[in-house]
């Protein structure tokens, strides 16, 4: 059982690895991938994270990643292997707000501000479990289906003991997530006070 | 009709979630060992109060009647040692894990172990327990080094250890593994990852031994140690951390060790990590509900320098500590006693003191160990000067002699009272 979590956790991590590949690849060449040829880089350099490559390694490189970044989010996989499909809706942006919100409570608590810990409300707390089911609901209400069904497979992991971690937090967020919301949200709100100001330049009284 | 689907399967996952929360076992009452159950009834008799102090101006007993015995660990021939522990095996055995390695915090680090025989008072060679490429090749993931081994029983009586690994940058960016034995230590399982912490899994460390709960889960006394310094009861069902709660929080108190007072209360006593300014006593917390929620509970007034605690409760009720009963430095190792849960510490034994000595000559005295094998013995294990491990042999008559010890003031002072 060990065994094989530890090699669904290093698929994983090679099929991350090798997604970001392709992304950093696709902002450096200017048009774009095709998707079949995406999914051939993913296979080959799936391959390259996953397998022992000898020499003085002693892990596959995935292994050297998982030990530094943990095992990601279910959240976090699904948003970041869905960005291989083309086309794909865009995150709402109020997904990024939420979950940056979250992380500014969530982590300084969890890390020992004050008594109130609440990772572990992540081991059993059913109040926790209604508030994802919650904000999965309402994903689905404003149109992203795929908020839905990503959060649904976050909750379905957790209860199949999918990962090492028993704890829900830790199959809908993670510190990338959490940054890249919070990255998402600031950008979003400087561009919207930068497109108001040139809005305000071109069309201020003479 | 696509968000139908999805809001079909998201009902689905709410269903398997709800029934996975449902199979979560109830917080369970510690389990009852003699010691605490001797404590419990003593605690309840007022006689037993007393505040005497035996000994004065740092003195310590003589105890001419008995002797403990002096050992050493086996030499594995590394530079440094640390972090030693014990454990009873099922022959009567001690088995001790301690690191050893070029220097703390080494790559070369790995975990040793050796078992002492008590009919030739003798240690077996030292073995090699985990080094750091086993535990990443168990782990699948990269280790940079191992930390403290901390072994435990689990309640279908096979061996367990739980070790530190960190993968990335000092002991602040540490998590706990465990691996289990069916063989009492012979040959272990592969390593599985306890998962304590919401950040990439950084920084949760073990250094005391773990306490059973009756349902046979256990409950570990771990630590963060980064941004905050506190302490943490990690609930363990064999090698999954199913639930955790805060013991303290803020910066100033790690490393907790526990007494049980009986099936819900209990007392954790912690190495402080204060700034200078601030007081170097044991900062304390306390549970009335099996470590489902703790209290701070302030200091109690024994001088912590920052270093490691020892405890241990025998079967008679009596609570022994060993530590570094000074300010700063580790140059002084005592052992104290307390008449169960009165917290009337007094110190029995100064095991190792430099005082005397110039401060660059003092050597460091640390990181103790105790265990009993029979409730009324005490095995202790410590560094000394991070070159050796020592082990002292305190028997049942030594601890018989000392508790007596600390009853005279009291029945002399009774006579001397009496019209």
């Amino acid at each position: 059982m060990n065994n094989y979590m530890q090699s669904i956790a290093l698929i994983e991590m090679s099929i991350s690895c090798s997604i970001i590949c392709i992304w950093l690849m696709q902002k450096l060449i200017p048009g774009e991938i095709p998707f079949g040829v995406r999914v051939l880089l993913l296979l080959m350099l799936g391959n390259i994270f996953f397998w022992p490559l000898g020499m003085s390694m002693e892990l596959p490189l995935a292994g050297y990643v998982r030990g530094i970044t943990g095992d990601l989010s279910i959240v976090s996989l699904l948003l970041l292997w869905s960005s291989l499909i083309p086309k794909g809706k865009a995150t709402p942006i109020g997904f990024k707000f939420t979950i940056g919100l979250i992380a500014i409570g969530f982590y300084p608590m969890a890390l020992g501000l004050g008594m109130i810990d609440p990772y572990a409300w992540g081991y059993g707390s059913i109040g926790l479990l209604i508030v994802v089911l919650i904000f999965a609901v309402i994903c689905g209400l404003i149109g992203w289906t795929k908020g839905v069904w990503i959060l649904a497979l976050a909750v379905i992991s957790w209860s199949g003991h999918w990962h090492e971690s028993r704890n829900l937090w830790d199959y809908v967020i993670d510190p990338f997530l959490a940054f890249w919301a919070l990255f998402g949200s600031f950008y979003y709100l400087y561009r919207q006070h930068r497109e108001k100001a040139q809005s305000g330049y071109l069309f201020r009284a003479g | 009709m696509t968000r139908v689907i999805a809001l079909c399967f998201l009902m689905l996952s709410a269903v398997l979630g709800y029934l996975h929360i449902d199979s979560q076992p109830a917080w369970a009452p510690f389990k009852l060992t003699d010691a605490v159950k001797t404590a419990s009834i003593e605690a309840l008799s007022p006689e037993i109060t007393r505040t005497i102090p035996l000994y004065k101006n740092g003195s310590s007993v003589k105890s001419s009647a008995t002797q403990a015995q002096l050992n050493w660990l086996p030499d594995t021939g590394a530079a440094s040692v640390h972090a030693a522990s014990l454990i009873v095996l099922k022959d009567g055995g001690i088995r001790a894990f301690w690191f050893s390695g070029s220097r703390e915090g080494a790559k070369d680090v790995v975990i040793n172990s050796a078992v002492f025989d008590p009919q030739t008072a003798k240690w077996s060679a030292p073995t090699v327990v985990m080094d750091r490429v086993s535990a990443e090749t168990g782990l699948s993931r990269y280790i940079a080094k191992l930390g403290n081994p901390v072994p435990t029983r689990m309640a279908d009586g096979r061996l367990q250890l739980f070790f530190v690994t960190v993968s990335i940058g000092g002991w602040a960016g540490s998590s706990i593994s465990t691996i289990i034995s069916d063989d009492e230590g012979l040959t272990w399982g592969q390593p599985k990852r306890l998962i304590t912490s919401p950040l990439i899994n950084l920084s949760t460390l073990v250094k005391s031994p773990a306490l059973p709960f009756s349902d046979g889960l256990l409950g570990l006394p771990a630590y963060h140690e980064w941004i905050g310094r506190f302490g943490e009861f990690l609930r363990i069902d064999v090698d999954q951390v199913i639930d955790k709660r805060r013991m303290s929080y803020g910066r100033d108190a790690i490393q907790p060790v526990v007494f049980v007072d009986d099936a819900q209360q209990a007392s954790a006593f912690f190495r402080q990590t204060r700034g200078s300014a601030q007081v170097k006593q044991i900062p304390v917390s306390q549970t009335s509900n099996a470590g489902k929620s703790w209290q701070v509970a302030g200091d109690i007034p024994i001088p912590n320098p920052n270093s490691a605690i020892a405890a241990l409760t025998l079967n008679n009720g009596l609570r022994l500590m060993v530590l570094n009963n000074i300010e700063t430095g580790r140059y002084r190792l005592v052992m104290m006693m307390s008449e169960g849960q009165m917290n009337d510490w007094q110190v029995v034994q100064v095991l190792e003191d430099d005082e005397a000595l110039p401060n660059e000559q003092r050597r460091e005295f640390s990181y103790p160990y105790l265990i009993t094998a029979d409730g009324s013995d005490v095995h202790l294990v410590y560094t000394w000067d991070r070159k050796k491990i020592r082990h002292v042999y305190f028997g049942s008559d030594w601890v018989e002699h000392v508790h007596s010890q600390l009853k005279t003031p009291e029945k002399i002072i009774s006579k001397e009272t009496q019209p």
